[in-house]
């Protein structure tokens, strides 16, 4: 700026100045602290490769896990970290406790619900000596990991990938999660139970959700029952328009139910919308696994109008298990949270592989691959028994029926009835 | 119906500041996303930590953490790089480097609140708020959000327009926006008023992420990202520059995403999940059609079909 | 860090490396220095990615006599059957690695050229957002349309060295593919910048009414570029998708175009080398970082998070060390301009 009286104006000029100081120390100092961490915990952990044997002590194996941190499963994603850092515990435990001297490391990576950070972390975890994974969530995550597995010899096993196209025999692709086929039965037997002749499938548009709405039509079908299918966009940031969408078909077509295919997120957010419209809450609502455990359901709005609709929802479980009231117990005493819907086939998906690991006899990925399914065979754990099929997928799921019931504490969710023999049993009355 | 409604309000407050923000600053900013997240995630916290069910003191904390955290990015960001004369594209890339690294912030506090509170907070439910009624009118019921989304809009509205019409302040807002240089001349302090308007504006979006934790039934760190291309659709409907272009894009936008959507569905058995690409589609025409005088454009003269003079 | 497998990283950080730099030498091409700012790169990615993977999947399953009514590629036992007879014939899969790629560039180059006729209307800011919503509107589309799997995808695409038996061998094979392409990109893509094309290219960028006034047809140069520019693109699509050996429409999100653009600008915008140096330092930041996170164990943050901050933050240093990027832009070097400056320094002798 000119300052008037002085005789040299000098030129507004770009100043260079080189650096600004309190940017760099801004910027340094977490990616000093960090990359310090890293040098120091490494010197301190003399880790590297998937098996390091220090003499005299214990032999260390090393498990990758990839998990959804961040991205659409993240709320799942959070709750499953936990499970892995009880499960690891448990798992040194009772490995100790038979006299093994041995010790099992967690290296957990996010994958941001992504496909390419999928692969991209499976890569790493390998090059990293890694032969055993966990993980990822989403079955297009497993579809892209699935040739550099093969190709590679690693063992990967899923806990939540329930995608009918990867029920693939001879792969190193395990899954200790049955298929939806069987889901979707014990949904269609519950809706028809509870009265539903007229339902409307309200579905996520991506594979899960295309596939389940297809085993219900089918399902419904043999009841003589025709359904009615509206799909909604995945990845949006509110459904309220879907929701009104919906509410208008189930009013056009006289609909009696509604029956909602989703994951959390988005699950949680048309519940919200559903529960302020009149017409959704005149009608019964049934749901599937994806939203179980989501804290957002036990928002006060969602959960009056749970009671209203007396919504009832099925999720892989079996059930009277005493392993997993002692999981779900200890999930709570620890970390103050309930275990979420996949957290048993998590619990038992790395119970599993560090056994796998130790019949194998050797950190091998194509020993280990054939070990597994022995393992499973006898294997008996919170999600029940964790034999495979010959796709490698889990043989036999049962399924429970959940509810959103007010206690004393608030909302809480509540697992009220099984599916066994074709037909819906409820062990409670959950809404009067 | 309502639904229309209550988007406009939505997208009025998230997309009025943007287009503010741009013609005065000239910055495309991405971090306009995490504006929204931060703001939502204030009152998240304030909920989940401190069992605020106050709207209007989420509200006011949210505008002036988030407002403070626009300036910060301007003093420390933009205006180091305008100064040692990087393009506006550089400066959007920034600004993407900048929503990155914000959005993990995110995840490490609610990570760290979770340790505090064991509470999961990456995923958060609806709130319900004590300050704010729910009114029954003629049988159709309007919920808190549409109470409080209508009197926030209206306010942000009028005090745009009062601030920008009326006070000098505003008017050197406007100046600024129209010539940055003859501004300067004549002795407005650019600095100060370009880290005031940064100040408002994420003050604005962050109440409207507040009034978002009342309708949405999931909040979580990436609750922003899936909202920016529609915002910023809307802002360029308005050619970054026009305010009032941007309401009528506000308006254009919600009512083909809520009322068009379901005319489609409900005579062309449109499938509902074509929804974003209505809104997408509707922008493509928009420009074809009107195009914005904005951010320049129009086709040479030699390659129009039309010429005046034969 | 020892017994982490160096080979192994190598071949698989520079596949992907490759396959990002087509995307992003192309972008610097058609942004940097012709000034089209393409925010839909991911258009023609996927474009590509997808017409390789239909084409491969259904072709293979015809050609084996297989009735793709019955029994589509997308479904459970087209998938088992693609296992099987994906790697039998090595001549079957080089050949449909070939028809594809060329089938892509024509195709993406195709629809690059047809997008130019919306964009010459706007400014770039408006550029910009008309190709990032073309690139939703491929998506969704891709996600509703049934032969190509809708919302699963294809998957089990069989790769052209999928009949090699060693896996190691194989994948240094297909990475060897990968950077020949990606020699080929750059070559072209130097050659058609270094020319009197390309001074028409950087007097678009700089002024347009300029370039007018001097007669050069504007239109029809941003056209050329983005079509070229887009098959080459396309082509990098068919590489990943016989990479993955999966596709779904949410690989091709507006984040893979946001990337690109953060790994030009990096490297610096008109620099073609520059887009190399970008791209190299994005995936590779990204990847090692993987390997020195887990040594922080767990804390009461995931340190994964961390990782994700170091790159945002990276970004945000980078451009505030170097406003331009790290590799200034040159000027054109065409044989012409070269014969001068020998000319001119022998006679400053």
């Amino acid at each position: 700026m000119a300052h008037v009286g002085s005789s040299t104006v000098p030129l507004p000029s770009i100043r260079k100045r080189p650096f600004s100081i309190k940017l760099i120390v801004m910027i340094l100092i977490p990616l000093i602290i960090g990359v310090a961490l890293g040098y120091g915990i490494a010197f301190a952990t003399m880790g590297g490769g998937g098996v390091t044997t220090i003499p005299s002590e214990k032999t260390v194996y090393k498990i990758g896990f990839t998990l959804p941190l961040t991205g659409e499963l993240s709320s799942i994603g959070k709750i499953w970290e936990k499970v892995v850092s009880l499960a690891m515990e448990d798992l040194n435990n009772e490995v100790a406790s038979y006299g093994f001297n041995v010790e099992f490391n967690a290296v957990v990576l996010d994958d941001a619900t992504s496909d390419e950070k999928a692969l991209q972390n499976v890569q790493s975890l390998s090059q990293q000596g890694i032969r055993v994974i966990i993980g990822p969530a989403a079955s297009s995550q497993v579809k892209v990991v699935k040739t550099y597995a093969d190709n590679n010899k690693i063992v990967v096993i899923s806990p939540s990938s329930t995608s009918p196209t990867l029920a693939i025999p001879n792969d190193f692709i395990f899954r200790t999660v049955g298929s939806d086929a069987g889901q979707a039965r014990a949904l269609s037997t519950l809706a028809y139970q509870e009265g539903a002749r007229k339902p409307v499938v309200f579905f996520r548009n991506d594979e899960y959700g295309n596939a389940f709405a297809e085993f219900l039509e089918q399902n419904f079908r043999e009841k003589g029952v025709t359904i009615s299918k509206l799909s909604y966009q995945t990845g949006l940031s509110d459904y309220a328009s879907e929701v009104a969408t919906l509410a208008s078909k189930v009013q056009s077509e006289g609909a009696d139910s509604v029956i909602l295919i989703a994951f959390d997120t988005d699950g949680a957010n048309i519940l919200s919308h559903a529960a302020e419209s009149e017409i959704l809450s005149k009608v019964r609502w049934f749901i599937s696994e994806g939203p179980h455990g989501a804290s957002e359901l036990l928002a006060p709005a969602v959960g009056k109008f749970a009671s209203k609709v007396k919504l009832y929802g099925t999720r892989p479980l079996f059930i009277a298990n005493p392993l997993y009231e002692d999981f779900k117990t200890r999930m709570k005493e620890k970390f103050g949270i309930e275990p979420a819907v996949f957290c048993d086939n998590l619990y038992d998906a790395i119970k599993l592989a560090g056994w796998a690991i130790l019949r194998a006899g050797s950190y091998d990925g194509e020993a280990i691959k054939n070990t597994l399914p022995e393992v499973a065979k006898t294997h008996y754990g919170p999600s029940g028994w964790a034999m495979f099929d010959a796709a490698g997928d889990k043989a036999q799921q049962d399924y429970g029926v959940w509810a959103i019931v007010s206690t004393t504490e608030g909302y809480q969710f509540k697992d009220v009835g099984v599916f066994e023999r074709g037909s819906v049993v409820f062990t409670e009355q959950s809404y009067p | 119906m309502i639904n229309f409604l209550q988007y406009m309000f939505f997208y009025i407050i998230f997309s009025l500041p943007l287009t503010l923000s741009y013609r005065t600053t000239k910055v495309i900013n991405f971090v306009h996303a995490n504006f929204i997240t931060y703001g939502a995630y204030v009152a998240v916290f304030l909920h989940g930590m401190f069992g605020n069910t106050s709207i209007l003191l989420a509200a006011i904390i949210a505008f002036l953490i988030v407002g403070s955290m626009a300036v910060l990015d301007n003093l420390l960001v933009f205006t180091p790089l305008q100064k040692r004369g990087s393009s506006p594209a550089m400066i959007m890339i920034s600004s993407m480097g900048l929503w990155i690294a914000y959005r993990y912030i995110l995840y490490m506090l609610t990570d760290i609140a979770h340790f505090y509170i064991s509470k999961n907070f990456v995923s958060y439910g609806r709130i319900t708020y004590a300050d704010v009624p729910s009114i029954t009118l003629g049988g159709v019921t309007l919920s808190q959000s549409f109470i409080a989304g209508m009197i926030a809009a209206t306010i942000v509205i009028l005090a745009i327009y009062l601030f920008l019409e009326k006070t000098r302040i505003g008017r050197a807002m406007r100046a600024i926006s129209d010539n940055e240089v003859l501004a300067g001349i004549s002795g407005i302090p650019k600095d100060i008023l370009i880290n005031l308007t940064w100040f408002i504006c994420g003050g604005i979006v962050a109440i409207g992420g507040v009034l978002w934790t009342s309708f949405s039934g999931a909040i979580t760190p990436e609750a922003g990202d899936s909202m920016i291309l529609q915002v910023f659709t809307i802002g360029f409907i308005g050619g970054l520059v026009s305010l009032w272009r941007t309401g009528v894009g506000a308006i254009i936008i919600s009512a083909m995403e809520n009322i068009g959507i379901a005319f489609l569905n409900a005579f062309l058995g449109v499938p509902v999940s074509f929804r974003p690409f209505l809104t997408f589609a509707t922008l493509i025409t928009t420009l074809v059609l009107f195009p914005p005088l904005g951010a320049g454009g129009g086709l040479p003269y030699r390659f129009r079909k039309r010429r005046l003079l034969k | 860090m020892i017994g982490f497998d160096v080979v192994g990283f190598l071949i698989s950080w520079l596949t992907l490396f490759g396959i990002y730099s087509i995307l992003a030498i192309t972008l610097n091409v058609e942004s940097g220095i012709s000034g089209i700012t393409n925010f839909g790169k991911v258009v023609f990615y996927g474009i590509g990615a997808y017409v390789s993977a239909t084409l491969t999947t259904y072709l293979i399953l015809m050609l084996n006599g297989i009735d793709v009514n019955k029994t589509p590629p997308y479904n459970i036992n087209g998938v088992i059957l693609l296992g099987e007879l994906g790697n039998k014939n090595p001549f079957l899969n080089i050949g449909l690695f070939i028809l594809a790629v060329v089938l892509s560039f024509v195709v993406a180059g195709l629809i690059g050229y047809l997008l130019t006729y919306p964009i010459l209307r706007v400014g770039p800011e408006f550029v910009g957002f008309t190709l990032l919503s073309s690139g939703e509107l491929l998506r969704i589309f891709l996600t509703h349309y049934e032969p190509v799997g809708a919302s699963r995808g294809l998957m089990a695409i069989p790769n052209p060295f999928g009949w090699v038996p060693d896996s190691r061998i194989r994948e240094t094979l297909y990475l060897i593919l990968v950077l020949s392409f990606l020699a080929l990109t750059y070559f072209v893509m130097k050659k058609l910048v270094n020319s009197p094309f390309g001074r028409v290219l950087k007097a678009t960028r700089d002024d347009e009414t300029a370039a007018l006034c001097m007669g050069k047809h504007v239109p029809r140069t941003k056209a050329t570029v983005l079509s070229i520019g887009s098959g080459f693109s396309g082509v990098a699509g068919v590489l990943l998708s016989y990479y993955f050996t999966s596709v779904n429409p949410n690989m091709f999100v507006p984040a893979v175009t946001f990337n690109a653009w953060a790994m030009i600008i990096l490297g610096g915008l008109g620099n073609i080398v520059g887009s190399l140096l970008g791209a190299a330092i994005i995936t590779f930041v990204d990847r090692a970082l993987t390997f020195i996170i887990p040594l922080l164990g767990t804390t009461i943050i995931s340190p994964d998070y961390l990782r994700g901050l170091l790159v945002g933050l990276l970004i945000v240093v980078v451009l505030l060390v170097n406003p331009k990027g790290l590799l200034p832009e040159k000027p054109i070097e065409t044989p012409a301009s070269k014969e001068v400056e020998k000319e001119l320094s022998e006679k400053g002798r």
